[in-house]
């Protein structure tokens, strides 16, 4: 069990750094400088040489990659006017755009975006093991037929057009819900779920599709297993067959599934983000790519590496947990 | 946002979907505006794109801009009024509009004695001297550059943190007296200190880079919380008063900025007014297709909508240095060839752009003198481009248009594929070369990398043709390393000294008539293809009063709204 952790741990310490370097030498081999950006309209080339200088762009990539790792090692100091801006380890450096330490950044929007995916994975799920049970016990063809339909709709629209239809329908028609900003849950839980409630519904349309078809084929497949015949043959209920065979089965491919769709809409669920006003995640990184915010793209693809090295290592674990053949060495 | 396209496209859609369904707004109550009774109230500001800095030493704004402007004074601001009164400045900080003396080479400023900080210190002259020179900093960059242009021995200065000396061309013989001393004669210094790097800044609350978390209020509100692209929290200066400042009415006791929203959902809050959102308002969301479809027909978003003009002009640039722009009957044909009113559908319609034949985009105060020297009447003279084609020997002419590869600045793909067909019908072949928004400017602004032929917009940054004309037209002006606007390299050295001469005129209406008249005399050359001038369509909640666009900005302004 030790030396799986071990490996584990030295495995996604790998996959961290390839993707830092990865994501710096892509923005070096882009044409694109931020100073340019940052010294705005009308910048004389001296005056972009001193703003090169104060951003530390006036080294040489490799130095500036040393600098970086330093940071995330031991911390840093950055030079800011009068004082002297003590970066504390791990260091992701200051925003090129904002100023802001990346870190705060990070820590500003985690939140936001662990809200949204938390709440939509679990309405996700609850929708789509719900809806593929039923399905796939076929127990009533045409409930089977109708879910399929509906699931295969949800899936097929994009996340926008349902996000705007949920938001004219309740909040402007209806006016049953405020249009939605964000409250953290620590100041109201009340006002942070209804002001979820959308987000998380917008994305459970699409989601759910996707967990009702996998549950829909493993519950069919494992009912075809042997030993679910042979349990049959035993006089088991079928309540308990259904329970303890065939949805364990179907399980086991819905968390890996559900492992990598956590992470994904914890970096990435910028359409959501935007049409719901919620300050997430994948709103900072695509603004930071469009401004060419090296320190915050760095730091945004090492926190989804991390989350999706992290989510994986925990799927594996209930692998273990659901499945019996697996063991973990 | 690049996203807003599909978003647009399916809220339209759907607005007209659940349009049928929808009960009309409230009434706008019609009473005359009072500024004295005008008081109480939050506001909310709904944006898509947040303040980046909040440093006066870092934003770049015309005439102060909306919501940094309830922040800081300045020595002079704009005047605020509507319409075309709107173009001057008034004084802010300054008893006046400074003294120009030395043939317009040096500016006398006087502060008022009733300005205050907003912990109670009294605002001098060393306040505002050092704020200036903190925009100096490398540091603290994207102000706007004007100054190290204009101030003697300033454009080697790298701000107070690395020379603490000063810039010794600004003196302040007293606390209450400021003295700028400019390389040349510059008439319109009253506009250029209107901007932000002209606010005060106490030195020993200055922490540099960090400085934005909490800059020290001048103006009506301070900020109480703010997060960078997230919510800026206002709420009143205690120690600004009424009767130093009549420009700003500061009518909310409360300003809640939220940005990062799309602006699909912005109009459509601003639209809907549920609860809070009636008393909303927006600062950088144009209206979308789907409200300008409502508008104009009499219905209730009548009466929440402001229409203003910011002087500003898209336009073709040619590289003359280029083959083969360097043959004016090849420029001249393309001038006949271009249709105004494709290029205006492209923009959105005539709610949003109106034609231009002029540089000069339409507002007096630049000094707009009307000309149309190859006239292409709405749809363009095909005829007479192809005339002028066979003239030149460019018959089969191939020529390449860079353009930026989105739409939210105008200077797009859709601008670009309607000018792409326009030249077709003159038998001109266009291919299209998209760039990168974000480093747009960046390309074409360096002739090493400049295209032959580029769409670019030019916005005044502040209303008087010299910001307009000199950037585009003035030969000393070409620079070689990047950061570029003369695109046509063109330089003559008549037209320099003629800028010269009018930059030493004080009175604006002598300016005026002059830029008009250099405006006219440039025309005739064809350096530029004008497109388009902006017009600006806002809405703003149903309970929000005194929504009126000023002058200078085409937008309505923050500090004289009301919610109450």
């Amino acid at each position: 069990m030790i030396g799986y952790v071990l490996r584990r741990v030295a495995g996604a310490l790998l996959v961290l750094f390839g993707l830092s370097v990865i994501v710096y030498a892509l923005f070096y081999l882009a044409p694109r400088d931020p100073a340019v950006l940052t010294c705005g309209k009308g910048c004389t080339p001296e005056r972009l040489a001193q703003v090169h200088a104060a951003m530390g762009l006036d080294e040489s990539p490799v130095a500036q990659y040393g600098h970086f790792l330093q940071g995330l090692v031991a911390g840093r100091d950055f030079p800011a006017g009068p004082d002297v801006r003590h970066c504390p380890a791990p260091c992701l450096g200051y925003s090129f755009e904002t100023d802001q330490p990346v870190t705060k950044l990070l820590a500003d929007r985690l939140p936001v975006s662990a809200s949204l995916a938390i709440g939509a994975e679990i309405l996700s799920l609850a929708i789509g093991i719900g809806a593929g049970l039923l399905s796939g016990l076929r127990r009533f063809r045409f409930l089977d037929r109708v879910v399929n339909g509906l699931i295969l709709a949800g899936y097929a629209v994009p996340v926008f057009l349902i996000g705007l239809f949920l938001l004219l329908l309740f909040c402007v028609r209806l006016q049953w819900l405020p249009f939605p900003q964000y409250v953290p849950l620590t100041t109201d839980p009340l006002a942070w779920a209804q002001n979820l409630l959308l987000p998380w519904t917008a994305l459970a349309v699409i989601q759910s599709a996707g967990y009702a078809r996998l549950t829909r084929a493993g519950v069919q497949q494992t009912l075809a297993e042997d030993y679910v015949r042979t349990a049959r043959a035993y006089g088991l209920p079928e309540r308990r067959i259904i329970r303890s065979r065939a949805l364990r089965g179907a399980l086991v491919p819905l968390v890996t599934l559900t492992a990598i769709d956590l992470a994904a809409i914890m970096a990435s669920a910028v359409l959501t983000e935007t049409m719901f006003g919620l300050p997430g995640v994948g709103q900072l990184l695509v603004g930071a790519v469009n401004q060419i915010d090296l320190p915050v793209v760095v730091g945004v693809t090492l926190l989804t590496g991390f989350l999706v090295v992290v989510a994986n290592a925990i799927a594996d674990l209930l692998y273990a947990a659901i499945d019996p053949r697996v063991q973990i060495r | 946002m690049r996203r807003t396209l599909p978003i647009t496209f399916a809220l339209t859609l759907l607005a007209g979907a659940l349009a049928a369904c929808q009960g009309g707004g409230n009434e706008t109550s019609t009473a005359a505006f009072d500024p004295a009774t005008c008081q109480g109230g939050t506001l909310p500001v709904l944006n898509q794109s947040g303040i980046t800095h909040l440093d006066p030493a870092r934003l770049y704004t015309s005439g102060g801009g909306n919501i940094p402007s309830l922040l800081f004074r300045t020595l002079t601001t704009r005047n605020r009024q509507a319409g075309e009164a709107g173009a001057k400045p008034a004084p802010d900080l300054a008893t006046d509009l400074g003294t120009p003396s030395d043939g317009a080479k040096t500016w006398t400023y006087k502060l008022r004695s009733d300005i205050f900080f907003e912990d109670g210190s009294p605002i001098t002259a060393g306040d505002v001297k050092y704020g200036i020179e903190r925009s100096f900093a490398p540091e603290l960059p994207g102000g706007a550059p004007y100054l190290r242009d204009w101030l003697t021995g300033a454009a080697d200065y790298q701000g107070p943190y690395k020379q603490p000396e000063g810039i010794t061309s600004i003196e302040t013989p007293d606390d209450k007296t400021i003295i700028f001393k400019l390389s040349k004669p510059e008439g319109d210094f009253p506009y250029l200190a209107t901007a932000t790097q002209f606010a005060p800044v106490p030195k020993a609350k200055d922490k540099g880079a960090d400085y934005e978390k909490h800059p020290v209020s001048s103006g009506p509100y301070m900020v109480e919380s703010y997060e960078p692209k997230k919510t800026l929290n206002l709420v009143r200066n205690p120690h600004w008063s009424r009767t130093s400042d009549t420009l700003r009415y500061a009518c909310p006791d409360r300003i809640e900025v939220t940005a990062g929203l799309d602006s699909a959902v912005i109009n459509q809050r601003l639209q809907a007014g549920a609860g809070a959102d009636a008393n909303a308002t927006t600062t950088d969301a144009n209206v979308g297709p789907e409200q300008l479809a409502q508008l104009g027909n009499g219905g209730p978003l009548d009466k929440q909508v402001a229409r203003g003009e910011f002087p500003s002009t898209t336009y073709l640039a040619f590289n003359t240095s280029k083959k083969p722009f360097d043959d004016e009957r090849v420029r001249q044909a393309l001038s006949y060839a271009i249709n105004r009113t494709s290029v205006v559908n492209a923009l959105g319609g005539s709610a949003v752009a109106g034609p231009s034949t002029t540089f000069l985009p339409p507002q007096k105060a630049l000094g707009y003198t009307p000309y149309d020297y190859f006239p292409a009447g709405d749809a363009g003279n095909a005829a007479k481009a192809k005339e002028l084609l066979a003239a030149a020997g460019q018959s089969n002419l191939s020529i390449e248009l860079s353009h930026g590869n989105d739409d939210s600045e105008g200077i797009g793909p859709k601008v670009a594929a309607a000018v792409q067909d326009a030249f077709k019908q003159a038998g001109v072949t266009v291919t299209l070369n998209a760039i990168e928004t974000a480093t747009y400017r960046d390309v074409i602004g360096k002739p090493a990398t400049q295209p032959a032929l580029a769409l670019s917009t030019w916005g005044a940054d502040w209303p008087s043709g010299g910001p307009f004309l000199i950037p585009i037209f003035d030969g000393r002006q070409i620079i070689t390393a990047g950061g570029n606007f003369n695109l046509a390299q063109y330089n003559d050295p008549a037209v320099n000294s003629e800028i010269d001469a009018i930059n030493a005129l004080t009175d604006p209406a002598a300016a005026q008539a002059r830029w008009g008249a250099l405006d006219a005399k440039l025309g005739k050359l064809a350096l530029v293809i004008p497109l388009t001038h902006e017009k600006d369509v806002n809405l703003f909640g149903r309970n929000v009063k005194n929504a009126v666009p000023d002058g200078w900005r085409g937008q309505y302004d923050l500090s004289r709204v009301s919610v109450k």
